[in-house]
């Protein structure tokens, strides 16, 4: 009995999530919704880094830079191959990928800050990297989808139009990029839930623990790293495909470093928080403008909220859902 | 989790107040008492000695507003800060559109910043107005952007300038060129390259820098060991004054030409300073504007009415002699004057084709002569210039107005 009602209470959990996808646009203006799209971005590329650093252990200060590797994929292919925005997505993935994969393998003699260093030192290389290569890359400039194949751009008038219904440009990349970031969300979760969940948290705790249970380290470490690669790469071309414009810019540090405190804000190891951590980054610059615009005060609030956040919830927001449910967990999961 | 609560009702109530905002009229940006507008200008990073483009603008349409306005209304200019950043200005400029309901897009700052934007605005048809960038394409190639007009002398012609003048003057020189690495320093140094003609070949050395990179102090130091004796610089503000310094630093002391982006007067001043007076000495640029800080314009009826409206207006922290508020407000006055020619009620075409047929002789920030003229084919409004040479401190106009085509 108990047990159909905590399935119950999932399936309603669920649906509840896919009508707030389904209608939350309807709520707003339509330029918000792309602020909203930008928060998937983040949202996609916090699963897959939670993946890594949450799940393994692995610190990476460079998913920036993995982002960067999908962006330019997909501009690349639009700009100078003149395929469609969308359909670029998939290849953007597997670039993310492989990046991953070859970051991966160094990564294994590295652990703790020692990677983060190096993942750090990744994400800073990489607007040079971008730079050096600028026929591929279009240099400084970067490459700017409107002007070279603007007939690629998906709504570039205004509406879009998906199986007979018609929506604005704004609406279309929120069902897009949010449509994604749920898949992903989904696959996430099935995997961190199944075998590999398990070998992922067990060289977390204890790698030799893990080992001696027959856990393989380094195929599942650079797993891991290839797993979290494709998701940024999934996420960097969404960004791209937003902005319709990439340059070494819009890959620096900084986003690496938004994407490890959405991560750690959402709740490093458990992935219901993640939104609010999306959520967080990606609002918290705008309301920390609303107390004053005087320069560095918006910084200001910003530094002290990620703080107060990190104190008063050490489990970040996914830490806080658990401790909320756990009555309502422990009644449905114990036996009368 | 009360920190939780708080954040999420500010989250909510935050997305209340923007979706209110979101009401709409027939002509975006008009209403009965208010016209708004909107653009981008780099307010912080390392483009913001630019923030003045807007905030002059601004300056100057809160004393029209404070006349009355233009037809009952008010003029409502919202700058967005890019940081110089394209990618940030394609994201702001469609906040404008899409969320403000912006009029038009008004002196948005920097070549690639709007060379991104504009196929957008192109396409919903908003009116591009007077880009705050001397980039030839805005001017010329309006039968693709019909939305889109550029406003200062094009970088081009400016280029073309001081290659005849190299060419004529000093036809034997070693001459280097030190350029920013994108469309505005590729659109300066094609036009310098046109106007050398045949002495194309006196050009030893073109040291390109990035504009995120943080200094100039390695291409100045290959431009010196080229022998260069004549340097071109076709750099923004901050790689300019970079170049006096590094050059002053490697006791090297070429004949310069700095274009106008960063000729104003308050930046040669701060390279002085940065160097010596004797490393900028001499060096040679072109004028189109009234310089505030020049004795000439001191009981000038241009710069006295320039002198009132910053001592009214101007925010705490800017520098009245800044040469930038004077573009701005140029700008501005172009634009309320276009505004007046729009009609009662105007209408996004309206102002591009009154934008498009002006006949300005009353600037009265601009050097006496120059002319704001505009046709649907000729979309320059600023095409005459002096040149001026840089003496104990100040700029000396040298030669005649001369037309910049």
């Amino acid at each position: 009995m108990r047990r159909a009602l905590g399935i119950g209470l999932w399936v309603a959990a669920v649906a509840a999530g896919l009508a707030v996808y389904v209608f939350l646009p309807r709520l707003m203006s339509d330029f918000h919704s792309r602020d909203l799209a930008h928060a998937g971005v983040l949202f996609i590329a916090i699963v897959g880094l939670n993946m890594l650093t949450g799940y393994t252990g692995q610190i990476s200060l460079g998913h920036g830079a993995l982002m960067a590797i999908g962006g330019y994929t997909t501009a690349a292919l639009v700009v100078h191959e003149h395929w469609r925005d969308v359909w670029t997505i998939p290849l953007a993935g597997i670039a993310g990928g492989v990046v991953g994969l070859l970051i991966g393998i160094p990564a294994l003699r590295l652990s703790g800050l020692y990677l983060a260093l190096a993942t750090f030192a990744f994400a800073v290389a990489m607007p040079s990297l971008l730079r050096k290569f600028s026929g591929l890359t279009g240099g400084t400039q970067g490459l700017r989808f409107l002007e070279s194949a603007p007939f690629q751009v998906t709504g570039l008038k205004g509406t879009v139009t998906v199986f007979g219904h018609s929506m604005t440009q704004n609406h279309f990349l929120y069902y897009l990029t949010w449509g994604i970031g749920i898949v992903g969300f989904a696959v996430a979760w099935l995997i961190v839930r199944g075998g590999f969940g398990r070998a992922f948290r067990a060289l977390r705790d204890s790698e030799v623990a893990a080992v001696s249970a027959g856990v393989a380290p380094a195929a599942n470490k650079t797993l891991a790293f290839a797993l979290s690669g494709v998701y940024a790469g999934v996420a960097g071309s969404l960004l791209a495909i937003q902005t319709e414009i990439v340059n070494p810019l819009s890959f620096t540090v900084v986003l690496s470093v938004l994407i490890v405190v959405g991560a750690v804000v959402g709740g490093l190891g458990s992935l219901p928080g993640l939104v609010l951590g999306a959520l967080f980054v990606e609002y918290l610059p705008t309301l920390a403008g609303h107390f004053s615009t005087r320069a560095g005060v918006p910084d200001f609030v910003y530094g002290a909220a990620i703080i107060l956040v990190v104190i008063l919830l050490p489990g970040g927001a996914g830490g806080l859902l658990r401790r909320a449910a756990r009555p309502l967990t422990s009644w449905l999961y114990t036996r009368p | 989790m009360r920190a939780l609560y708080v954040f999420a009702a500010l989250l909510g109530a935050f997305m209340l107040a923007t979706a209110a905002s979101g009401a709409r009229t027939a002509t975006p940006g008009v209403t009965p008492t208010e016209i708004v507008i909107g653009g981008t200008v780099p307010m912080t990073g390392v483009a913001s000695g630019f923030k003045t483009v807007g905030l002059g603008a601004s300056y100057y349409f809160k004393y029209v507003n404070g006349h009355g306005g233009v037809n009952h209304r008010k003029i409502h200019y919202i700058i967005k800060d890019d940081q110089y950043d394209p990618a940030q200005t394609s994201d702001k400029t469609r906040e404008l559109v899409e969320q403000d309901h912006v009029f038009a897009i008004f002196n948005s700052l920097g070549t690639e910043h709007n060379l991104a934007t504009r196929p957008y605005l192109n396409a919903l048809g908003v009116p591009q107005l007077f880009v705050g960038s001397g980039g030839t394409t805005f001017g010329k190639d309006h039968k693709q952007w019909p939305w889109t007009i550029g406003y200062q002398p094009n970088y081009r012609a400016e280029g073309t300038i001081y290659g005849r003048y190299v060419a004529k003057t000093t036809p034997k020189a070693r001459v280097g060129v030190l350029y920013q690495n994108d469309d505005y320093g590729k659109d300066l140094l094609a036009g310098f390259t046109k106007g050398l003609g045949k002495k194309a070949k006196l050009v030893v050395s073109k040291q390109g820098y990035n504009v995120d990179d943080p200094d100039v102090q390695s291409q100045v130091a290959r431009l010196k060991s080229a022998k260069v004796k004549t340097l071109m610089v076709f750099a923004t503000p901050k790689f300019a004054i970079q170049s006096y310094r590094f050059a002053f630093q490697l006791k090297w002391r070429p004949k310069v030409f700095v274009n106008v982006v960063s000729s104003a007067s308050n930046i040669l001043k701060l390279a002085e300073i940065a160097s010596s007076k004797k490393q900028v000495e001499g060096s040679v640029s072109i004028v189109f504007l009234k310089d505030p800080t020049d004795p000439r314009w001191a009981k000038d009826r241009g710069i006295k009415l320039y002198r009132a409206i910053m001592k009214r207006y101007k925010d705490k922290g800017i520098n009245a002699n800044d040469v930038y508020n004077v573009y701005g407000m140029s700008v501005a006055h172009t634009f309320v004057e276009a505004l007046k020619k729009a009609g009662k009620n105007p209408t996004r075409a309206s102002i591009m084709k009154a934008a498009t047929h002006l006949t300005l002789r009353n600037d009265p920030f601009l050097l006496p002569g120059v002319v704001v003229r505009t046709t649907p084919s000729d979309r320059f409004p600023l095409d005459q210039a002096r040149l001026e040479r840089w003496h104990k401190s100040r700029w000396i106009s040298f030669g005649g107005l001369f037309r910049v085509r």
